[in-house]
């Protein structure tokens, strides 16, 4: 079973984002704005997130894996949109459906979907080698689906879930410029996550449906980062950062290969 | 756990430090039989920590995040070490006195994926999950361990009397005390006792009593037993558990209303039945029990069990013992009532439960101990007492209803009963597979209708 309503406004969210940006050209033309399309490659991203879903006592952790292929476009005065789409593995750890017939507890191998990103920068102030930006950032996962059987009882039982997930980041970027061909940062963004799982149990002819969702989640997180020219043609650009939280730290890490046209 | 705006504070404070740094009774009127424990077989309470009864809440059986790991006798502590490294388990904790590892599962992998590559590797001897351990859920109730089989058979004879002494089988029992892992059940989910009344001065039922009850064959407010078989019915679904006196109830934490439809000599009429189902659906009771029936149906006793079912109450009834086709009314109301059949220490189901494809479930009717009033075992015995029937095994059923009704509130009453019919065990199924008149569905299971199904 999927949840529509999060699942569409995700992609409504998502597509809107990539014609923005695909009109982009056409817009910026009229307006004399020059983009270009600076880069394309391939990015690993990790992370996770300890989160209480609604109506839990205890937490959980959602830990997702994503593969993208990316496309950086510049738009002037150092302006770079990225854009991104791949697959999702999502993980959800210690979640449990406890007002179902029969409770669930999740503790299957991570789901597989697919994500869409889209992330923005945007250079603010220049002093000596330092560099202040604003960064912000968009990644939806959705098509996350499966069923297994519920075994044990006297009738035949299935449980199908399905989920979707949605992250925010904003916030600024100092980057120290000194180098030349490696550009170090630290960068502190405010993060918004939204997540919704609906799992359906039959077991016979008793049915129960429970939805758990998160609904803006806000934490913030610390990240420590390089973009790399390892050529003219070839950059690199990785990312390490912390989410703390009273009685934890979730991580993200990202890494990211792309070619310069 | 965390609120969000909490969790952001704190969050904002630890990233400046990281910028920083029946009656079975039959209508006759009589159990089937019954027996007082022999004051020379009870057993001293046993020296228990007696922890106050803790809040429970559904929680995973094991820790989602870690696996224990033992490898073959040959295999050396360096080269187990570098292996599991090798793996890339972020922290790998050895037990040395018993050669065991607790393993952090990596990033991402779950428990079960975790084990299953753990096991494909031939130097592994055994690797399992770190199961969550219980407080105190073992009840210190002196009788539980040796004679309440129906909550957990350990196997061993049930030492009822001289001349009775039964071998039973381990397992044959409803599942109790896992169960109990995941509720011991709301004091707010009351199980409303229609039977010869209760003995509220009882030292195992005191601290249980909703209030007086009614007394509907007497028609004034004090349901005071005097037979002595609601007494024991009560005390089946819901003694004082974890008190250290006497005996164990299935729904540890809920919660008793007597109501009392019967004469002194435990003849009861139809009206009186009726107003005792209605007068306690109106007076808040989640689940009523009836160990009580007749042979004759009646629009009107169905009337009223279909009023309690459409104000959310899950009422159960005992088949009848007199091990014929025919279920007692207002057991057979199929869709309004939840007809239970005895089995025995065995999981046989009992000769005497009356069959018949009204039968829902089976649960433990035979030799079952409980609490009787003082009175009736005479001065200086104990006030327990054994008992058969399916009136004996009708209350184990409606205290699972009241532990599914007390963890999960929001369920519908046809689904109670359908979970409890679902998560039983069918205990007869080499001779009759599937549903059958005798069985019902099987011998209830608490541990599946409560513990939690783990998707892999």
């Amino acid at each position: 079973m999927r949840e529509p309503r999060g699942r569409i406004r995700c992609v409504l969210t998502s597509l809107a984002l990539c014609a923005a940006i695909g009109l982009a050209p056409v817009r910026a033309a009229a307006a004399g704005l020059k983009i270009t399309p600076l880069a394309a490659g391939l990015t690993y991203e990790n992370l996770s997130r300890t989160v209480v879903w609604k109506g839990d006592a205890d937490s959980a952790k959602i830990l997702a894996n994503l593969i993208s292929a990316r496309a950086d476009l510049g738009f002037g005065k150092g302006i770079v949109v990225s854009l991104s789409a791949g697959l999702a593995l999502t993980d959800f750890k210690r979640l449990s459906f406890a007002s179902l017939p029969v409770s669930l507890q999740y503790d299957a191998p991570p789901l597989a979907g697919f994500s869409l990103g889209v992330e923005a920068l945007a250079p603010l102030l220049k002093f000596s080698d330092f560099e202040i930006s604003g960064t912000g950032r968009f990644v939806c996962s959705f098509g996350m689906s499966k069923t297994w059987p519920i075994e044990g009882f006297v009738v035949e039982g299935k449980a199908a879930g399905s989920t979707s997930w949605a992250e925010a980041a904003l916030g600024p970027r100092l980057s120290y410029l000194f180098f030349g061909r490696v550009v170090p940062y630290v960068e502190v963004c405010a993060r918004w996550l939204a997540a919704g799982f609906e799992m359906t149990e039959t077991l016979g002819d008793l049915v129960g449906n429970e939805t758990k969702r998160v609904r803006g989640d806000f934490s913030f997180s610390a990240a420590l980062g390089a973009d790399v020219a390892v050529s003219d043609r070839i950059a690199v650009k990785a990312r390490v950062g912390i989410v703390p939280f009273a009685g934890g730290t979730d991580s993200l890490l990202s890494v990211g290969i792309l070619y310069k046209f | 756990m965390t609120t969000p705006s909490r969790r952001s504070a704190r969050a904002a404070a630890a990233l400046l430090i990281v910028l920083c740094a029946g009656l079975g009774m039959s209508h006759e009127g009589l159990p089937r039989q019954m027996k007082r424990v022999a004051p020379a077989r009870v057993r001293p309470a046993r020296a228990f920590r007696a922890e106050g009864p803790a809040a429970r809440r559904l929680r995973p059986i094991y820790a989602a995040d870690r696996v224990l790991v033992r490898f073959r006798p040959e295999i050396s502590e360096a080269y187990a070490d570098g292996l599991l490294r090798s793996y890339g388990f972020p922290i790998v904790h050895r037990i040395g006195a018993i050669g065991v590892y607790s393993v952090k599962t990596a990033a991402g992998a779950s428990v079960a994926e975790t084990l299953a590559m753990l096991r494909r590797n031939g130097d592994i001897q055994v690797a399992r999950p770190d199961y969550r351990a219980r407080l105190a859920d073992i009840p210190n109730d002196p009788y539980f361990q040796n004679y309440q089989y129906s909550l957990r058979n350990r196997g061993g004879i049930l030492n009822v009397s001289p001349d009775i002494q039964p071998q039973m089988t381990s397992g044959a029992d409803i599942k109790a005390t896992t169960a109990w892992d995941v509720t011991l059940g709301d004091p707010e989910t009351v199980i409303a006792i229609v039977d010869t009344g209760v003995d509220m001065t009882h030292p195992d039922l005191s601290g249980k009593i909703v209030s007086a009850g009614h007394d509907f064959a007497n028609n004034d407010d004090d349901a005071t037993d005097d037979v002595w078989h609601g007494t024991h019915v009560a005390g089946i679904a819901a003694a004082d558990t974890n008190n250290g006196v006497g005996t164990a109830g299935v729904a540890r934490n809920c919660r008793i209303l007597p109501v009392k439809v019967t004469d002194a000599n435990g003849d009861g009429f139809y009206s009186w039945i009726i107003d005792g189902i209605i007068w306690a659906t109106d007076h808040g009771a989640s689940v009523i029990n009836i160990s009580l029936g007749g042979s004759v149906p009646d629009p009107f006793l169905e009337d009223a069990c279909k009023y309690a079912h459409d104000k959310g109450v899950v009422v159960v009834a005992a088949a009848g013992n007199d091990g014929i086709a025919s279920v007692t009314f207002p057991a057979a109301y199929d869709a309004y009532v939840l007809a239970v059949t005895a089995s025995d220490y065995n999981d046989a189901i009992a000769q005497f439960s009356s069959f018949g494809p009204e039968v829902d479930v089976a649960a433990p009717g035979v030799w079952i101990l409980g609490p009787a009033p003082q009175w009736y075992v005479g001065e200086g015995g104990l006030p327990y007492l054994f008992a058969s029937g399916t009136s004996m095994a009708s209350p184990h059923v409606a205290g699972l209803a009241a532990l599914i009704k007390s963890a999960k509130p929001g369920l519908a009453v046809d689904d109670i009963m359908k979970l409890i019919r679902y998560s039983a065990d069918d205990v007869n199924k080499t001779t009759l597979p599937g549903r059958d008149d005798h069985a019902g569905y099987g011998r209830i299971n608490m541990t599946r209708a409560l513990a939690p199904f783990i998707l892999k």
